[in-house]
């Protein structure tokens, strides 16, 4: 078990969301930025789904009510776990009483901590992932706050050695701010110059920004058509409102949306978007269907790497 | 549905589209509707999701387990079998939701549209609707078609907070609010049909296809 002794202002328990239910409009939901809870768990010996904490806006204090592995790492923070400095995806062993402080971000958005074994809140729709606009999901269907306790799994068989961490090449990496993107299912109703002004302007992710999407400004993309009858969306979609401006829909965007859709990002590449804080800068790259899923299934590669690496310390 | 110009296309890399048309229509809705379920019939393992909307199928799989191209045939194939809409009965179950027609917009429609309270209960209660699309919030079900006398645009001025269960209209259609939310459309009254229930298989009380009467007991 771990408690929250000081929180954040913003703390839920995510996994890698609930597919199974759009039809019903639940959005898939989970991690912002998946990958990086995919990393942290393969770090902490957990199966890629296991649920772990997604933590932003500020520092925080966990504290250790029993003994056991975990892992951080997403946004760039400065932390300590019983004073001493500890450093991201890497396996570290905390004892009974120990404190982990986040002490403040440093770059990035979102912060992931995964703990051997995994928050074993109950599933809602096969997903411990916290869905706040339907108070389900996590904890009770809301954010974690001070006092709060966090009950554990079972430990999993292969939990990697104290201070593992996989080679930096498998590691998510966030220098860039070129996002790839596909065509979305509108994107012919914008013609060349639509498609040329959004691969080619550099764009600032916006205040109005959060699980649901993150409204862009740079160049507006002007259309004639008007809002079109509603039809299916996903993570990653681009679309532009009648203001012209895109909005990237994220993780709790609605499953269905009336605005055209330009383009939508690469799923290897949304944690890029995901990691992004208002006033921060993006551009988007065009690549081909094929190119898409295939930087998808090396990042899923990547991950089962370091499962291997990890099981090897173990 | 044969001759139909169906298309199909991805949705980033983990969904792919087949749109039926580029018209929205009843009969084109059926087509969707139709082409959803038989996708679903197929048990296809690397399908998590499918949801039905008005001109489209969006089909939602495991990329790792196959390609966009290798999904969008199958889906192409399956889609092309299906009969053609007017041939195929109604799919679908049907519901029965009591409402107490208490809303706060019943005497502004009854103003609006020239009718008396009454009557606009009676032509809203009077008819047995489709569901046309899930979407917005979980569980919100976009149904139609109202009487015509029944049509007006949203409210100027969307209300920040629609108690769950809020029976309303806007446009050609109505709709049960499953959530407390923000929502511009003019409420007539109030069901206490549980809309959405997470612990539910599946959640939402009504899927795209199933049909709907409004039953008044108040």
């Amino acid at each position: 078990m771990i408690s929250i002794t000081k929180a954040p202002p913003y703390l839920t328990v995510q996994d890698q969301g609930r597919p199974g239910s759009r039809a019903s409009g639940v959005p898939r939901g989970g991690a912002m930025d998946r990958f990086a809870l995919r990393t942290l768990n393969a770090i902490v010996g957990n199966p890629f789904g296991a649920a772990g904490l997604e933590w932003a806006l500020g520092g925080g204090v966990t504290r250790f009510d029993s003994a056991c592995a975990f892992a951080f790492g997403g946004a760039m923070v400065a932390a300590t776990l019983a004073e001493n400095v500890v450093h991201p995806f890497t396996t570290l062993y905390a004892h009974v009483g120990d404190e982990l402080k986040i002490e403040r971000f440093t770059s990035g958005r979102f912060l992931y901590l995964a703990f051997s074994g995994g928050i074993e809140v109950p599933e809602v729709l096969r997903s411990r992932s916290t869905y706040l606009p339907a108070h389900f999901g996590g904890l009770g269907g809301r954010m974690i706050a001070r006092g709060n306790t966090l009950p554990l799994g079972a430990y999993p068989p292969a939990v990697p050695r104290n201070g593992f961490t996989p080679p930096s090449e498998l590691l998510p990496r966030y220098e860039t701010s070129v996002v790839r993107v596909t065509r979305g299912t509108h994107a012919g109703l914008f013609g060349d110059g639509g498609w040329t002004a959004l691969t080619e302007t550099e764009f600032t992710v916006g205040m109005a920004s959060d699980r649901t999407g993150y409204k862009l400004t740079g160049q507006a993309l002007s259309h004639a058509f008007g809002d079109l009858p509603s039809d299916p969306s996903c993570e990653g979609a681009i679309q532009i409102p009648s203001d012209g401006n895109p909005i990237v829909l994220m993780a709790d965007a609605p499953t269905v949306g009336g605005y055209p859709k330009i383009a939508v990002v690469s799923e290897a590449d949304l944690p890029l978007v995901a990691q992004l804080n208002p006033g921060e800068r993006l551009t988007f790259t065009p690549v081909s269907i094929d190119e898409s899923q295939h930087a998808l299934r090396q990042r899923t590669s990547d991950l089962n790497l370091i499962r291997s690496a990890g099981a090897a310390s173990a | 549905m044969s001759d139909a110009p169906l298309r199909a296309q991805p949705l980033g890399d983990s969904a792919a589209t087949i749109t039926f048309g580029a018209v929205r229509s009843a009969e084109l809705l059926r087509s969707v509707h139709a082409a959803a379920a038989a996708i679903s019939e197929a048990s296809l393992g690397v399908v998590q999701d499918i949801v039905p909307a008005y001109l489209s199928v969006a089909v939602y799989y495991d990329a790792l387990e196959i390609s966009y191209d290798e999904i969008a045939r199958v889906l192409l194939s399956i889609c092309r079998s299906v009969p053609v809409s007017s041939d195929r009965p109604a799919r679908g179950r049907e519901h029965e939701i009591p409402v107490v027609y208490d809303g706060s917009d019943l005497p502004g429609v009854a103003a609006a549209t020239g009718l008396s309270a009454e009557e606009v209960v009676a032509r809203h209660s009077g008819r047995t609707y489709s569901v046309d699309l899930i979407g917005f919030v979980p569980g919100f079900a976009y149904l139609s078609e109202l009487d015509p006398s029944l049509h007006l645009s949203r409210r100027a001025q969307p209300r920040p907070r629609v108690p769950a269960g809020s029976v309303a209209i806007a446009g050609p259609q109505t709709a049960v609010y499953p959530l407390d939310t923000p929502g511009g459309w003019h409420i007539l009254g109030h069901t206490q049909t549980l809309m959405f229930d997470p612990d539910n298989t599946p959640p939402a009380l009504l899927q795209a296809g199933d049909s709907v009467r409004f039953v008044r007991v108040g």
